[in-house]
C-alpha cells in the first residue's frame, strides 16, 4: 500500500466513526422522541439485514466447500470478510431479546386470552426463545470460527487438511443453517404476528438471505477490482456470480411468490390480514418494489451470457438485490408499526449506527489476511479455471 | 478418387495444436472449418470462429411469447368468453393466472431450446456424418482430435488443405469422401419401423395389463384415493338397493319444473297468464331459447319455413298467423310444454322461466312481423 492509499484509507476510517458516532446519538434521541417501538423495528430490520448477508456470505463459503467448486476460490476471501458480519450481528441481535416485551404480541397479557396464542406456547414462550436465541448465536459463532478464521490460519500453514475438514464439515453447516435461519424468520419476523402462519416463511427468509449473500459477494470483489486488486479474478470468474444470482433471483421470485398465491388463494382470515396489512394502501407501492427490485431488475440485467461479464451489469444487478433485501425486511417488520410505512429522521439516524458498524466491521476484516486464500491448495485451480 | 471429397481430416494429439492450427489455417480461408474431438477444447470454438449462439435470443423471445399467449389465453377464458366467479375472486384473477403462465413460458422456452438447437442450428435429421466413415474416427472418440477442412461446393481444394494441416503440425491426414448412401428410408425399412413401434406399445400394454392384474400395486397416497364417500353411479354395499346414489324421492319436483295443472294447451290458455314482465333482459333470454330450440322448425322468423323442415318434408306451424296471434299466452306455454302433432314437448329442457321468456319472444316475432305504423315512431 503507498502512503496515499493509507492516508485515503484513514479518512474513510474516520468518517465511518463519525457517521456510527452520529447514528449512536440520533439512535438514542429515537428511542426517546420516536418511542421504543419504532427504535426496536429499526433495529431489528437492520440487525437482520447485517445477519442475513453475514449468514448468506458464510454459506456460500460452505458451499463452495461443500461442492467442491474451483471457480470461486480465489474470489472466497469476499465473503468470508463479509461473514464477519456474523459476530457483529450476534450481540445486536441479543441486544434485540429487549425488544421482545414491546413489539412481539405474544408476550403481552392479552395474549392469554387468545385462543391461539395460547395453543403456540409451547414454542412461543419466554424461555424457549432466549434457548434458540443463544443456541443459534452459539451455532453460528462456532462455524464461523471454524470456517473463517480456519481459512485465515490456512494462509499462514498451507495446511491441506483444513480443505478436507472444511469439506467434511460442510454438510453439517447446511443442516445447521436451514434450521436456524428457519428459526430466525419464524421468531423475529413472523412472530412479531404470532396469529399469522406460513410453512415457507423460513424458506422465503433463506431465499432472500442467500441472494443478497451473493449479491454482497458480487459487490465485494467488483470492488477491489476497482481499487486494482484481485487482479487473478476475471470475468469468467465473476460470470459465475451472475449465474448464480440469476438462478436464485429465480427461486426467491418462486418462493416469494408461491407464499402468496396460496394465502392469496385459500383466503383464510387469520392468514390473509397478513397480506392485507403490507399490499394495501400506502404499503402497495412498498411491495410493489419487492419485485422489481429482486426479481425483473437483476433478472433481465443477467439473463444474457454476455452481460453477466460486465462488471457494471453485474454491480448494479447486485446494488437491485441488496436494496431490495432491505426494502423486503423494512416489508415485513414496519407494518407492525401502523397502515402507513414510516421514513424519516429516525429510519436515517438508525440506517448510519448500522452502516457505519457494518463496513467497520468489514474494513477490520479486510486487514487480516491476503486478499485470496493463498494458501488454499487448490487455488491455483481455481486461477487456471476456464469457463 | 471416384465420389467428390467432403472434408479433409488432420489428427492432433494435443489440444493447444489444434487451437493453433485451427487459428492459422481459418485465415487461409480454405473451406468451412470443423473440429471433432473427444472432450470440450478450452479456446477452439473461437479459433474456428464460432461466434455466439443465437439459440439464447430466440429462447428468451419464444419465453416471453409463452408468457404473452398463456396470459391472454387466460384472460380470454376467464374474463371475457365463460366468465364464472370462483371463490370470490374478481374475473381477471392475475395471481391465479401465474403458474400457467410459468408453465407455458419454460414449456415455450424448452421447447424451443430443444427443437431449435437439433432441427435449425443442427441441422437434423441427419442420417450418418460422413467423418462417422473416416478410417481416423476411431482415434476421434478416444484420444486424437481431428481438425477438419470441409467442402463448400466444386472449387474445393483438397491438395491445399492437405498441405495446410500437414504445414500446421497434423500427424497424419485424411481425405474422407462423401459416403455412397443408398436411400435413407426404403418402405422396407418403413414397415420395420412401423412394426417396431407397434410391437413395443402391445408389449408395453400387454406389460403394464398383466402386472395391474397379477401383482398387488401399491398405490400411492391411499388416504386420498380410497375416501369412504359414495360415489355416484358405483354400487354401494350400505344401502339396500345396492346403489350408492340416492334416487329422489317419490313426487320431489326440481325448481322451475312443477308439474302441469292441464292437459291440453287449450285448457292452459285458459287457466294461465305470463308472469314474467317483458324486459330487455328477458326478451334476450327468449331469442335465445327460441334461437336454440325452436329455430330449427319454425324458422328464425316463426314463419315455419326453416331449412330443416323442408329437408324432411314435416310441415311446421306458422307462428305469425291470425289463428295465433288470437291465442292466450298460456296455449303457447302449454304447446311448449305438451308437445303438439309432431312437436315434443319441451319441458325436460327448459324450465318455467325460459318457456315464459320464449312466449314472450314469439309475441315479440309476431309483432315484428305484422308492425303498425306507431311501431316505428
Amino acid at each position: 500500500m503507498t502512503s496515499d492509499t493509507v492516508r485515503s484509507s484513514a479518512v474513510n476510517r474516520n468518517i465511518l466513526v463519525a457517521l456510527t458516532l452520529l447514528g449512536a446519538v440520533g439512535a438514542a434521541g429515537v428511542y426517546v422522541s420516536a418511542g421504543p417501538a419504532r427504535f426496536w423495528a429499526n433495529w431489528l430490520v437492520w440487525t437482520l439485514f447485517l445477519l442475513t448477508i453475514g449468514l448468506g456470505s458464510l454459506f456460500l463459503v460452505a458451499l463452495e466447500r461443500l461442492v467442491g467448486a474451483h471457480w470461486s476460490i480465489p474470489m472466497r476471501r469476499v465473503p468470508e470478510r463479509i461473514a464477519s458480519l456474523v459476530p457483529l450481528a450476534v450481540p445486536l441481535l441479543l441486544i434485540a431479546f429487549l425488544a421482545v416485551p414491546v413489539l412481539f404480541p405474544w408476550t403481552f397479557p392479552e395474549a392469554a386470552h387468545n385462543p391461539i396464542l395460547v395453543a403456540k406456547t409451547p414454542w412461543l414462550n419466554l424461555p424457549f426463545f432466549a434457548i434458540r436465541l443463544v443456541v443459534c448465536s452459539v451455532l453460528w459463532l462456532l462455524y464461523y470460527a471454524f470456517f473463517v478464521r480456519g481459512s485465515l490460519r490456512q494462509d499462514e500453514s498451507k495446511d491441506a487438511n483444513f480443505t478436507v475438514r472444511a469439506r467434511r464439515n460442510a454438510p453439517f453447516f447446511m443442516v445447521v443453517f436451514f434450521f436456524t435461519v428457519t428459526i430466525v424468520a419464524f421468531d423475529w419476523i413472523s412472530g412479531l404476528e404470532p396469529e399469522w402462519y406460513s410453512d415457507m416463511f423460513g424458506v422465503y427468509l433463506f431465499a432472500g438471505t442467500f441472494l443478497s449473500g451473493i449479491a454482497a459477494m458480487a459487490l465485494g470483489v467488483l470492488g477491489l477490482i476497482r481499487r486494482g486488486r484481485l487482479t487473478e479474478v476475471k470475468s469468467k470468474h465473476f460470470y459465475n456470480l451472475g449465474t448464480l444470482g440469476l438462478a436464485f433471483t429465480v427461486f426467491y421470485a418462486y418462493i416469494g411468490f408461491a407464499q402468496y398465491m396460496l394465502i392469496w388463494y385459500a383466503n383464510l382470515p387469520e392468514e390473509v390480514v397478513w397480506f392485507k396489512h403490507r399490499i394495501e394502501g400506502a404499503w402497495y407501492p412498498v411491495a410493489l418494489l419487492l419485485p422489481l427490485l429482486n426479481f425483473l431488475i437483476p433478472f433481465f440485467l443477467l439473463i444474457g451470457g454476455e452481460p453477466k461479464k460486465r462488471p457494471w451489469v453485474l454491480r448494479i444487478a447486485a446494488l437491485s438485490i441488496v436494496l431490495g433485501h432491505f426494502v423486503d425486511l423494512y416489508w415485513l417488520i414496519f407494518p407492525v408499526l401502523g397502515p402507513e410505512p414510516r421514513l424519516g429522521w429516525p429510519e436515517l439516524a438508525m440506517a448510519c449506527l448500522f452502516l457505519g458498524l457494518g463496513f467497520l466491521q468489514i474494513r477490520r476484516a479486510m486487514g487480516r489476511g491476503a486478499d485470496m486464500p493463498v494458501g488454499d491448495p487448490l487455488l491455483v485451480k481455481g486461477l487456471e479455471w476456464q469457463l | 478418387m471416384s465420389s467428390p471429397a467432403f472434408a479433409v481430416l488432420g489428427l492432433y494429439a494435443n489440444p493447444q495444436k489444434i487451437v493453433d492450427a485451427a487459428k492459422e489455417i481459418r485465415a487461409r480461408k480454405l473451406g468451412h472449418m470443423e473440429a471433432y474431438t473427444p472432450y470440450p477444447v478450452h479456446g477452439l470454438d473461437h479459433a474456428l470462429g464460432i461466434g455466439k449462439s443465437r439459440l439464447g435470443a430466440l429462447v428468451l423471445g419464444m419465453g416471453i411469447l409463452g408468457t404473452a399467449l398463456a396470459l391472454l389465453f387466460e384472460w380470454w377464458t376467464s374474463a371475457v368468453d365463460y366468465p364464472l366467479i370462483t371463490g370470490g375472486k374478481p374475473l381477471f384473477s392475475w395471481q391465479a393466472f401465474v403458474p400457467v403462465m410459468f408453465e407455458v413460458t419454460v414449456l415455450f422456452a424448452t421447447f424451443t431450446a430443444g427443437l431449435a438447437m437439433l432441427f435449425a442450428f443442427n441441422k437434423l435429421p441427419f442420417f450418418g456424418h460422413p467423418v462417422l466413415h473416416s478410417q481416423a474416427i476411431k482415434g476421434i472418440t478416444r484420444d486424437k482430435l481431428a481438425l477438419s477442412i470441409e467442402s463448400t461446393g466444386a472449387a474445393f481444394d483438397t491438395e491445399s488443405a492437405r498441405q495446410a494441416l500437414l504445414e500446421n503440425g497434423a500427424e497424419s491426414v485424411e481425405v474422407v469422401p462423401f459416403p455412397d448412401w443408398g436411400r435413407p428410408l426404403t418402405l422396407v425399412g418403413l414397415l420395420q419401423i412401423i412394426g417396431a413401434i407397434v410391437a413395443a406399445c402391445l408389449a408395453a400394454g400387454v406389460g403394464i395389463y398383466s402386472v395391474q392384474k397379477m401383482l398387488p400395486v401399491v398405490q400411492p397416497m391411499l388416504h386420498m384415493h380410497d375416501q369412504p364417500k359414495l360415489n355416484a353411479f358405483r354400487s354401494s354395499k350400505f344401502f339396500a338397493d345396492g346403489r350408492g346414489m340416492r334416487p329422489a324421492v317419490a313426487g320431489t319436483v326440481a325448481r322451475g319444473h312443477l308439474p302441469p295443472a292441464f292437459t291440453t294447451p287449450e285448457e292452459a290458455g285458459t287457466i294461465l297468464t305470463n308472469p314474467l314482465a317483458l324486459t330487455q333482459k328477458v326478451a334476450e333470454r327468449g331469442r335465445k331459447v327460441f334461437d336454440d330450440h325452436c329455430m330449427v322448425c319454425h324458422g328464425s322468423v316463426g314463419d315455419g319455413v326453416a331449412m330443416l323442415s323442408r329437408a324432411y318434408g314435416a310441415k311446421p306451424g306458422n307462428l305469425l298467423t291470425n289463428e295465433m296471434h288470437a291465442r292466450p299466452d298460456g296455449y303457447i306455454y302449454g304447446v311448449v310444454m305438451l308437445g303438439k302433432n309432431a312437436m315434443p314437448s319441451y319441458a325436460p329442457d327448459l324450465d318455467e322461466s325460459d318457456r315464459w321468456a320464449v312466449v314472450h319472444y314469439v309475441r315479440i316475432l309476431q309483432r315484428s312481423q305484422n308492425a303498425k305504423d306507431e311501431d316505428l315512431r
